[in-house]
């Protein structure tokens, strides 16, 4: 599903990732963790096609189409979905108008017509009770005055009605206290099936207790430079990162 | 009677701590403006035929150009034919040495916190000491000179250097400026030359110091700053005067330019004689401060604490000609008794991706008045031009006020602009918070208030900003809201 | 004479202007006085005057502009309906020229408000109480002119305790052969704790010329009144429209200002003005426009706290396209007797085009200290995190730039408590930003 060789980007200049390698198949949960500055984020915002971002070197395959090709939209329209680090407010936008012009873009590009108001609702309803989503929410405008979780939560929400085949969670977890990280995770849980597959980037090993992953990677000065499985996360856990960091000095050669 | 009267009270009749006058035999020019007056003050500094040709061409301005309507005071009748424009010191034009300087002179700047002999001043700080019309003492000098920095006098500058004077004099403030800025153009005594090679970092806070001292006189100094390619310099100044029942005028101009990477900051602790509780005598500041960053990459920082006068007007401001170049203003203006102050900044976006930033902080008290006006103007090709202003005032009791005029031009659509304004008083539950902590009140609001500041008073050099902090608290002594 | 010439400026010409027709109009003894005024103000402000710095109007006080007493053509029920101005489920007061027009008008209940022509008010005690009393109504140069010129125009008084059920919407239609000076006038008064909607739209019909429409409406909102004012300045090309609201508010009083500037015409300044005289007063101004092609909006509001406990607060947002130009000016004086004032002031503005120019001055004046004051002011584009965040959804880049346009509008139109008036509103600015 997703393919990304030796990937290398910057940011004015100051280079951010550093030859990245991953595959993701789908019906995979693969968990990204690394502290903090290590390149977590900008990995997930380089996916989804932010524009400060360069990309110097490397590819990204996506269900066999050039991903870096494509602009933020066409990415979403694909299918990517990333679950946003920190949701912007942006008033005077409905939350309902929004998602409604987002689901018709979708299907417009893949040559459906615009979904009819009442099959709209319906599929409203049907994932707001789904994912437990206050449906007050809905008629405000988007995000705004959300507290945290509420952001997350609507960022969630938003995952159920687009229906993507990939999911980036950036940070998920963070802000979310506990009664909130067990909805979210539960919505999750229950939007996972073989077809799709989800990257969770986190810095806690606390959100991988909700949302087993498959593989674990460590991100570390813009590579990955360990991979396991789930047990990986709980050694993490255990030691910190810094043992890690020993490790990567003496693998580095000595300039 | 309540305990913030007794505090009010007390703060009328709190002394203005540098309101003596040196006793000193004075060489003074009749009173009177005329093309004499300028011959009279041109010859005194001995200076060259251009010099006198450009003085003249300024008083012919003067002459033409009208006062402004628009400033948020009342305009105070100035007769300019009853001050004298030239006053010093008797015996010399120029000092060689210190040896040469009258001790009574020395010990008036020693009474004010300036030392001039060098092994008894603060070390990284380089002085130049203006009394009335002429520099008494420039210090450190040979030092500065070494690594090619030149820091003298203005007048020294015009016989040393004339070809560096000549290049940049009136480029930034153009003699029809304003009236005043015409003014100075005639009349100007002296004041500081800076020129910062290229490549070079000052090693010290270069700072002038100005006195007034004699009577019916105005000071009319002129400051000059280069900073050439790449370098870095900052610059210091201050001020007192003599406390008297008549208003003195203080007309001065600065002038920065700062080529490609150059860096130039600027602060100043205004501490004129701001006139007595009733609003008697006092300093008219009437001042015309602009930078330019001509190069790209460049930087001017105006950093002022304005806490005397009885009128201060003043906008320093940064013409960002240069790409990438960055304009910032940090301003408190503290008005006690019948203080006034109209001041603020002037931000011009010519070049592309420049920067300002503004943070003006007016305080206001007793009777004061205190206006902000500021202009941030983006022209048509300075392509992602960003400003950011945040204006806050604060006032304490209810006879004073606080004004806020921003101008915002902008003709290009890149541009991000962003203006806040905010006004408050102190809170009587964040004194009250304090006095349960066993804090007075005369205490709890020099707190708040240098709190208030904080942002503003961090720009300024260290030893400068303890200072500032002090000029505070004494301009508030008792103001508690 | 009847016209200004070519060879004579506006100023010049005024007073033989004034004296062949205007000096003995109708009721009103302040003419004289008023003219002189505007004179001593220096006539037609140009741009040295602080108030008209960024708005230059001498060009349309030359070149032939008419200055008479308005003639008053017949306006049929048919053309009223071809102006699309016409809301649902209001009273209706149409003005042509000024001059109200019974035929075409509903008028609300006269057991609740009093309608009438200005011209036949003269009598009226409200009229005699309020009349050309504004505070600060000396100051407007163009305020002097209409009281010195005005001709005729509505007078509205609503009764104390009338809760008038329906909005009264004010059409007001201008109708002349060539370029010419019009200079309606009105009153409008809300008794003690009395409530009154109005909306105002105005149109042109059949105009050959630009025609210069200088309005003055003077507003009193008496104790525990409410007064909600619309303006929906939607008129075609041929108006170039100087406003002036005058509004007083007493104790307890609410009033809402709504200004929409959608519009075709090459010139609108709106002056507002409101003077809060008493105490425990609530006003709200909210204002949208959007310039485009070589147009100009001007919005000038002020707002006088003259008495404690009084809360005002004013958000106003624009889009400026092509080499349109906007300004903005917001004063907001704090009286020395006005302690626990809140007043709030915020103007947002998008530049979309790389020609258009924008002018904000956001100004406070405070003489008390026991003041919650704050403004605020922006020029930007829209937010490129938003932006992103849209398109990260699926939604393309011009589409998601016009949602967040539309949604920096709508911010403001939500607040519209008249349905129709919004529905009306949403789809010209749509109209308008999709153009």
């Amino acid at each position: 599903m997703l393919d990304i060789k030796n990937l290398h980007a910057a940011v004015e200049g100051n280079a951010i990732l550093k030859g990245i390698n991953l595959t993701v198949k789908p019906g995979e949960v693969h968990a990204i963790m690394g502290p903090n500055g290590s390149g977590k984020s900008s990995l997930a915002s380089v996916l989804a096609g932010r524009e400060s971002y360069e990309v110097t070197e490397g590819s990204v395959d996506f269900l066999g189409k050039d991903l870096l090709d494509m602009s933020p939209e066409v990415r979403a329209r694909e299918g990517l979905f990333l679950a946003f680090q920190y949701p912007v407010e942006i008033p005077g936008v409905s939350n309902i108008n929004f998602l409604k012009t987002a689901v018709n873009e979708i299907r417009a590009y893949h040559g459906q017509p615009p979904m009819q108001a009442k099959a709209f609702l319906d599929m409203l309803k049907s994932k707001q009770k789904l994912m437990e989503f206050d449906a007050n929410l809905m008629n405000r405008s988007l995000n705004e005055g959300f507290s945290g979780g509420e952001k997350k939560r609507n960022d969630i929400f938003q995952m159920a009605m687009l229906e993507p085949k990939l999911a980036i969670m950036d940070e998920t977890d963070s802000g979310l206290d506990i009664d909130a990280l067990r909805i979210v995770s539960a919505g999750v849980n229950k939007l996972r099936s073989k077809d799709n597959a989800f990257i969770m980037i986190t810095h806690y090993q606390r959100l991988l207790e909700y949302i087993v992953p498959d593989f674990v990677h460590v991100l570390y000065n813009g590579r990955i430079v360990k991979s396991g499985t789930k047990e990986l996360a709980l050694e993490l856990e255990e030691k910190g990162y810094d043992w890690l960091k020993e490790d990567i000095r003496l693998e580095e050669p000595v300039q | 009677m309540s305990a913030e009267q007794d505090i009010l009270q007390e703060l009328a009749g709190r002394e203005y701590e540098f309101g003596f006058e040196t006793q000193i035999e004075m060489d003074i020019a009749a009173p009177g403006l005329n093309e004499d007056t300028i011959r009279f003050i041109s010859a005194k500094k001995q200076e060259p035929e251009w010099l006198l040709e450009w003085r003249l061409k300024g008083f012919q301005l003067f002459q033409k150009l009208t006062m402004p309507n628009w400033q948020n005071f009342k305009l105070p009748e100035v007769d300019f034919q009853g001050v004298s424009y030239y006053a010093a010191p008797k015996n010399k034009v120029k000092y060689n040495s210190l040896d040469e300087v009258d001790p009574e002179l020395l010990r008036t700047f020693e009474k004010l916190g300036i030392p001039l002999e060098e092994q008894k001043m603060l070390s990284g700080v380089a002085v130049d000491a203006v009394f009335d019309s002429i520099s008494v003492a420039t210090t450190f000098k040979a030092q500065l000179h070494e690594l090619g920095i030149i820091f003298c006098s203005f007048g020294e500058a015009v016989q040393e250097y004339p070809e560096l004077v000549k290049k940049y004099l009136g480029t930034v403030v153009p003699q029809s400026d304003n009236i005043y800025a015409a003014l100075n153009s005639a009349v100007f005594s002296d004041g500081s030359f800076v020129y910062i090679p290229k490549g070079v970092r000052c090693p010290m806070e270069l700072s002038t110091y100005f006195r007034i001292n004699a009577k019916n006189t105005g000071q009319f100094e002129r400051t000059l700053i280069i900073a050439d390619d790449s370098s870095y310099v900052s610059y210091l100044e201050g001020c007192t005067a003599p406390m008297r029942d008549e208003n003195q005028l203080h007309a001065a101009v600065v002038e920065l330019i700062a080529m490609d990477h150059a860096e130039i900051k600027y602060s100043t602790v205004q501490n004129w004689y701001p006139g007595d509780k009733d609003g008697k005598g006092g300093i008219y500041n009437f001042v015309t401060k602009r930078g330019i960053c001509k190069g790209k990459n460049s930087k001017i920082s105006w950093t002022q604490v304005e806490t005397g006068s009885a009128i201060t007007w003043k906008y320093p401001g940064v013409i960002l000609q240069g790409d990438n170049s960055i304009g910032e203003f940090y301003s408190v203006a503290v008005t006690a008794n019948k203080q006034v102050a109209d001041t603020g900044t002037k931000m011009v976006h010519i070049g592309k991706n420049t920067k300002s930033r503004i943070i003006s902080k007016g305080i206001s008290a007793g009777h004061g008045h205190n206006t902000y006006r500021g202009l941030v103007k983006v022209g048509p090709n300075a392509t992602n031009a960003r400003n950011f202003t945040q204006c806050d005032s604060l006032l304490i009791g209810d006879r004073c006020g606080a004004h806020t005029f921003p101008y915002i031009e902008s003709k290009n659509n890149t541009a991000m602009v962003e203006h806040e304004a905010t006004t408050s008083k102190i809170g009587e539950d964040q004194v009250f918070y304090l006095n349960q902590r066993g804090i007075d009140n005369e205490q709890a609001v020099n707190m708040i208030v240098n709190g208030y500041a904080k942002e503003v008073l961090n720009q300024l050099p260290m030893e400068f900003a303890v200072e500032a902090q002090k000029l505070l608290s004494i301009t508030l002594e008792g103001s508690v809201g | 004479m009847t016209t200004v010439t070519r060879n004579i400026s506006f100023n010049e010409a005024l007073p033989a202007l004034f004296s062949a027709q205007f000096s003995a109009n109708g009721w009103f003894d302040g003419r004289e006085a008023a003219l002189k005024q505007f004179l001593a103000l220096g006539g037609i402000p140009t741009v040295k005057t602080e108030d008209w710095k960024y708005t230059n109007v001498v060009s349309f006080f030359k070149n032939d502009l008419q200055v008479t007493l308005p003639e008053v053509p017949e306006v049929t029920a048919a053309q009223l309906e071809a102006t699309g101005l016409i809301l649902p489920d209001t009273f209706r007061l149409v003005l042509v020229n000024g001059v109200l027009q019974p035929h075409l008008s509903q008028l609300p209940p006269a057991s609740q408000v009093t309608i009438s022509k200005l011209s036949e008010a003269g009598s009226q005690p409200a009229v005699e109480l309020y009349f050309n009393q504004s505070p600060r109504i000396g100051e407007h140069h163009f305020a002097q002119l209409n009281s010195a010129l005005f001709n005729d125009g509505l007078f509205i008084e609503v009764k104390a305790k009338a809760q008038v059920e329906l909005p009264v919407q004010i059409i007001h239609l201008y109708a002349a052969g060539q370029a010419r000076l019009f200079n309606p006038r009105h009153l409008v008064v809300v008794n003690e704790g009395a409530a009154l909607q109005i909306v105002e739209s105005a149109a042109g019909i059949g105009l050959a010329d630009k025609v210069v429409i200088n309005s003055v409406m003077e507003s009193v909102v008496a104790e525990r009144a409410q007064f909600s004012q619309y303006q929906l300045q939607t008129g075609g090309n041929n108006l170039r429209t100087i406003n002036q609201n005058l509004v007083e508010q007493k104790g307890k009083s609410v009033y809402n200002n709504y200004t929409f500037t959608l519009t075709e015409s090459e010139f609108v300044r709106n002056n507002l003005n409101i003077s809060l005289d008493e105490e425990r007063t609530e006003t709200h101004m909210y204002g949208f426009y959007i310039a485009a092609g070589g147009q100009l909006i001007d919005n000038h509001t002020s707002v006088d706290h003259r008495m404690p406990n009084c809360e005002s607060n004013e958000l106003y947002r624009g889009v400026l396209m092509d080499k349109s130009t906007g300004v903005f000016n917001g004063k907001i004086y704090v009286h020395e007797d006005a302690q626990k004032t809140n007043a709030f002031q915020q103007n947002n503005n998008l530049v979309i085009s790389p020609e258009a120019t924008i002018f904000t001055k956001p100004q406070l004046e405070i003489f008390a200290d026991d003041v919650k004051c704050s403004h605020g002011c922006t020029i930007g584009q829209v937010s490129e995190d938003a932006l992103f965040y849209l398109r990260a959804r699926g939604i393309g880049e011009a589409e998601a730039r016009n949602l967040l346009v539309k949604a920096f509008a709508f911010d403001i139109t939500a607040k519209v408590n008249i349905p129709a008036v919004r529905k009306q509103v949403e789809q010209l600015a749509s109209q308008y930003l999709n153009a």
